[in-house]
């Protein structure tokens, strides 16, 4: 503590918090109502207020290796409260999607990510990947890629062809992993350093066994939504949350089934709506829809909490991915071919999307969140 | 004027059924009063019996025995008429309920064991108010000899400039006099000024030129610079005033008050009032005596001291550790000149300094502020933040570290649009240290509210030195006053002319002379000008109060001032020492000439003088002397066990009030005191505590205003004199072999009402260990 800290304030990163959600940042006098309200801030230390202050300073450094940013469930009692108006909850949340863009790389796509006037061309991106690999695996006289599928059984694999799906999908899902894990690398780094300088920890080496006990704990929380539930002002957004984090878990599970099905068993779908794997697919699926169309109603309903670009490219990619998947079968099932193979290209846009972006998006949280929790409860956050 | 009495006692409010009206009536009757009852007479009814009486029967002295004299007071004022009103509502019946105090059986009266208390004590309050109204006259208006209604303003800076404005534009001639060359003060040295209207966000642009032009182009002021007051002589509505040249020494210099060493001879016995004379003259030579008058000198009614203040100067090992010194280490004033001037660019090199630190407290131990500052340094640093962020839009940034940041009203609104700005940079913190680095400097601080040791990278340093008010080296005003030409004991208020601030601002211990501005308290310029306007109107209050011979404040309108029987007076010269407002002053020979349009009529002079020859046409030491013997002194001879009596003198504007508080509240104690509202303890006479125990009471005791560096008092030094005084009755009573013991004073803030019922028994209980006074029945 004796150490001191050279205050260089970087104008730049006060400016782009403004610009995440965090613009009225500044107005914050320092009076601790946020740490007090905060439901599920610790004692030692506790937030937002420390980071109220570090941001109107300017401080970027030392916010992006502050775990608490994402202890933090943006529940917003500390905005609803704050006799300012300084929307402590938003400002976190800004750091939190400024934190996410530091730790990923490439940097340009963080900057498109966060860019509305560059979705058309994130979108475009698939699109091209698809159709431009498809031709040329065509003109090799590999025909993944039929504009004019045959007749009778209408199945997706007759228009794009599930080889040329998978051999796509899957580098980008693992390439993804990897951006991942470079970022969380230095994260794990950045924040293990400054929790240790600010005497949050004395814990100084990590081992695995404890942080794999530890993440067991933090998995368990975040699927009861523990954390969530001590909210007081914005309780409904657990429900929105569970239905979209369990139907992404159940969707995950049906694509793997369905993968050792194509790829090991070789079994051709479509499958059968009597499929067990089917049922958990198709309620998956709709939860994902309901769970969307909620977070979009808080949203629009929570009138001091603001929402922006980067809010919306997830909670909008999300309710896409519902309604084109079930579009897709849904126009399957009642014969229409057309409509079918053409919601189900930009299903697979969409779905590409939510592979590659994740870690330049506000989806990240999945994986930094788990990550800083993991790490307080392996450290006993003092 | 022939009095005609009547006494009328009230039978509302709970007195009927407590007291036996018609005994208390025989008390008046037994003085030969004619008495009427009515059950309210502060309705309709009871205000037309009074009426009625008032001219069928003549009455024109009335004693009124009712509710506290501090309510319905406009109901019961007539007109031609005295009244006094006995207050036997809160301070008998209500604080004495008959549960407690019960009333006599039909068997236990007049046996000669048993008495009843709380009818003594509406008998003895209604003998003391038939024995006061006997005793006073109706006052006559006090006129100076000639009155002049001009107003003088010292001082040629933004206050003293609006206060001119105010004036003027009231209706009053007004001369503005100014020590420099040019009207403006400091606010002519600024680049902008804070807020001075909604939102209250934005810096405006300074007033101060328009000011000028308006002052200059008005008919009714008249102003005259380089010039400063040699001496103010006289009184409200006719000061005569010299002035002069800065610098210039002339023979109507104001004279200043011997040092106490001179005031005694080789042997260390005081001098006599001739020899005190001449030594007075011969320290002030070349000068001329107070009394006398200036033939040239200019008349003024009212006085509206503006003379405001200067830069703290920060020097010495106390701020060694802020850089003191350092080129680049300058005060806020010094900043503002930078400003004033141009971009800003730092002393040293004249690089412009795009990193400004500003620092609010310099004390490493405690959290002040610099001496001074007030409320206005935090206003000042977030000004000139702004500043550097004008400057430099792009790439200026400014740092405010500091222990209070004070934006008092509307000025939030300035602190929340300064926040805003993402180049301003505040927060709490101590610093610690200010070092040169390179061509730049460190500044450190801990306990910031970053929770670390900070340090950042300073071009320029800016230290929030406070205002020094004129009148810490200066009297300024120069009242040819026998106290001296300066504010007395103003030290209290770090030199700030300030009599009481909160509870009479612009009042200066000196009737008359209205302060405003930075010469009362550090204040921004936006409330300075609000505060010309508060001293104008007071300078105007004046006026319209002098001219009609009545008081101006506290006991605004009161006619009395003080009388003095001058051929018994022994030129003591207590009475000029003494009285709070140097109203008094005193010739060659030590005979005090009174100003009454200085006074206050607190009595102080009253209380003080030994020969008791100063009093008031309706409160002198006759009248409440007589209040004192009034009180009916059982003793042994009417009781077996005859109750104490004991006197309080209470003062009447912050304990007389708690009284009735405590009465409204119901809380009782002893019925054996006998309360007498006096004007302030300074005018407690000893000689009625003399008289109170050489007539048999048993003990006597003060009720006053906190005294001391944080006094309460109306009058300043009331409560304090009379502590004095009643230090040195002690050896009078040990002439009488009475114990200190039975003389007691007792603190009281008005809101202390509760802490009354203690207070009173305790000091009952204590004299009934004592036992009774071994005068009683003599």
């Amino acid at each position: 503590m004796a150490e001191t800290m050279t205050l260089e304030p970087d104008v730049g990163f006060i400016r782009e918090l403004g610009k995440l959600g965090g613009a009225d940042l500044k107005k914050c006098y320092q009076c601790a109502t946020c740490s007090v309200v905060c439901p599920i801030s610790p004692d030692n230390q506790p937030y937002p207020r420390k980071e109220m202050i570090a941001a109107s300073w300017g401080l970027k450094d030392q916010l992006v290796a502050d775990y608490d940013i994402w202890l933090c469930h943006n529940c917003g009692d500390c905005t609803t409260k704050c006799p300012r108006g300084a929307k402590p909850g938003e400002v976190l949340g800004a750091l939190r999607a400024y934190a996410v863009r530091e730790y990923a790389t490439p940097k340009v796509v963080s900057k498109m990510v966060a860019d509305p006037k560059m979705l058309p061309i994130l979108l475009a991106v698939p699109a091209v990947i698809f159709i431009g690999l498809g031709l040329i695996l065509k003109s090799i006289g590999i025909n993944w890629l039929n504009f004019a599928p045959h007749g009778g059984e209408i199945w997706q694999s007759h228009f794009i062809n599930n080889y040329l799906v998978d051999i796509i999908m899957i580098p980008t899902f693992f390439a993804s992993i990897g951006v991942f894990a470079l970022g969380l690398k230095r994260f794990l780094a950045d924040i293990h350093a400054s929790a240790l300088a600010a005497g949050k920890t004395s814990t100084d080496k990590i081992d695995v066994a404890g942080i794999a006990k530890a993440l067991l704990a933090v998995v368990l929380t975040v699927f009861k939504h523990k954390k969530f539930d001590e909210c007081g002002e914005n309780k409904q957004r657990s429900v929105a949350h569970m239905l979209v984090l369990f139907s992404f878990i159940g969707l995950f599970i049906v694509t793997n089934c369905f993968f050792v099905a194509e790829w090991i068993l070789h079994i051709e779908g479509p499958y059968s709506q009597l499929n067990p794997v089917k049922w958990l697919g198709n309620a998956a699926g709709v939860a994902l829809i309901v769970g969307s169309v909620l977070l979009w109603k808080n949203r629009l309903a929570k009138k001091d909490q603001s929402s922006s670009y980067w809010d919306w490219y997830l909670v909008v990619l999300v309710f896409a991915l519902g309604v084109t998947g079930m579009g897709t079968q849904l126009l399957r099932l009642a014969g229409l071919a057309g409509p079918a193979y053409f919601v189900y290209f930009f299903h697979l846009l969409f779905i590409w999307s939510l592979f590659a972006y994740t870690p330049f998006s506000k989806l990240a949280h999945l994986v930094y969140r788990t990550a800083a929790m993991t790490y307080a409860e392996y450290t006993k956050r003092q | 004027m022939d009095k005609k009495y009547g006494v009328y006692i009230c039978t509302g409010c709970g007195i009927g059924d407590s007291l036996d009206i018609d005994a208390l009536g025989d008390v008046a009757k037994e003085e030969g009063f004619p008495v009427q009852t009515h059950p309210m007479y502060c309705g309709k009814e009871g205000v037309a019996q009074i009426k009625q009486d008032i001219e069928a029967n003549g009455i024109n002295t009335l004693v009124i025995a009712a509710c506290s004299r501090r309510v319905n007071f406009d109901i019961f004022r007539f007109k031609g008429c005295q009244v006094d009103r006995v207050n036997i509502r809160e301070q008998v019946v209500w604080s004495h309920p008959r549960s407690e105090f019960p009333k006599l059986e039909e068997e236990q009266k007049d046996d000669g064991i048993h008495f009843d208390r709380v009818q003594m004590l509406a008998d003895d309050y209604l003998k003391m108010g038939m024995a006061r109204v006997k005793k006073i006259q109706p006052p006559e208006a006090y006129q100076v000899e000639s009155f002049n209604r001009k107003i003088l303003v010292i001082g040629g800076g933004i206050t003293g400039l609006s206060a001119a404005l105010d004036a003027a534009k009231a209706g009053y001639e007004v001369t503005v006099v100014e020590k420099t060359a040019e009207l403006g003060g400091h606010a002519k040295t600024w680049r902008k000024q804070l807020p001075l209207g909604a939102p209250y966000e934005e810096l405006s642009l300074p007033v101060i030129d328009d000011k000028i032009k308006a002052v200059k182009d008005h008919a009714k002021i008249t102003v005259k610079t380089e010039t400063v007051v040699a001496r103010l002589a006289g009184e409200p509505g006719n000061f005569v005033v010299t002035l002069k040249k800065p610098g210039e020494n002339i023979e109507f210099d104001v004279p200043y008050p011997l040092p106490e060493e001179m005031t005694v001879d080789e042997n260390g016995k005081e001098l006599n009032a001739e020899q005190l004379h001449q030594k007075f003259m011969e320290y002030n030579k070349g000068k001329l005596d107070i009394l006398k008058i200036d033939p040239k000198g200019e008349a003024f009614g009212a006085v509206i001291l503006a003379a405001g203040w200067s830069p703290a100067k920060l020097e010495g090992d106390q701020y060694a550790h802020l850089g003191v010194g350092l080129p680049d280490v300058v005060t806020n004033a010094e900043f503002e000149k930078i400003a004033k001037e141009g971009s800003i660019k730092r002393p040293s090199d004249g690089k412009e300094a795009k990193s400004v630190v500003f620092i609010q407290s310099p004390d490493k131990e405690d959290d002040n502020d610099f001496a001074y500052s007030g409320a206005v340094t935090s206003l000042v640093a977030l000004k000139q933040a702004k500043y550097v962020r004008e400057d430099f839009p792009a790439d200026g940034k400014a740092f405010v570290f500091y222990q209070h940041m004070r934006t008092v009203g509307l000025t939030e609104n300035f602190y929340k649009s300064i926040q805003q700005d993402e180049g301003i940079f505040l927060t709490k913190g101590t610093v610690t240290e200010v070092t040169q680095n390179g061509d730049g400097l460190t500044v450190k601080a801990q306990d910031t509210l970053l929770g670390k040791n900070v340090q950042v990278k300073a071009d320029l340093v800016v230290l929030a030195a406070g205002m020094v008010p004129a009148t810490q080296k200066d009297p300024v005003v120069n009242m040819a006053y026998r106290q001296g030409p300066a504010f007395r004991d103003i030290d209290l208020f770090d030199s700030y002319v300030d009599s009481n601030y909160i509870c009479f601002p612009y009042e200066t211990q000196r009737t008359g002379i209205y302060a405003a501005g930075g010469i009362r308290r550090s204040m921004t310029a936006e409330e300075s000008i609000e505060d010309a306007s508060g001293a104008a109107l007071k300078a105007i209050q004046c006026l319209a109060s002098v001219n009609r011979g009545v008081a101006v404040h506290p006991r605004s309108g009161d006619m009395t001032f003080p009388d003095f029987f001058m051929q018994r007076c022994t030129q003591c010269k207590r009475c000029t020492q003494e009285c709070p407002f140097g109203a008094i002053d005193d010739d060659e020979k030590g005979t005090p000439k009174p100003n009454p349009a200085r006074c206050r009529r607190c009595g102080t002079c009253m209380g003080c003088c030994p020969e008791r020859i100063i009093n008031f046409s309706d409160y002198s030491i006759d009248s409440i002397g007589s209040m004192v013997k009034a009180v009916g002194v059982p003793s042994e001879d009417d009781y077996e066990e005859p109750p104490m009596r004991i006197l309080g003198l209470v003062c009447e504007n912050d304990a007389y009030p708690a009284l009735d508080i405590a009465g409204l509240n119901r809380l009782s104690y002893s019925a054996d005191v006998r309360f007498i509202p006096i004007r302030c303890l300074g005018s407690m006479n000893v000689i009625w505590i003399k008289d109170a125990l050489s007539q048999g009471m048993d003990g006597v005791f003060l009720l006053g205003c906190k005294h001391g560096d944080d006094y309460q008092c109306h009058f300043i030094k009331g409560s304090e004199l009379a502590e004095i005084r009643v230090q040195k009755i002690g050896d009078a009573l040990a002439s009488l072999a009475l114990e200190n013991e039975r003389v007691a004073q007792f603190e009281l803030a008005i809101d202390d009402y509760d802490k009354i019922p203690k207070i009173v028994n305790e000091f009952v209980e204590s004299i009934e260990a004592l036992g009774p006074n071994p005068f009683k029945g003599f």
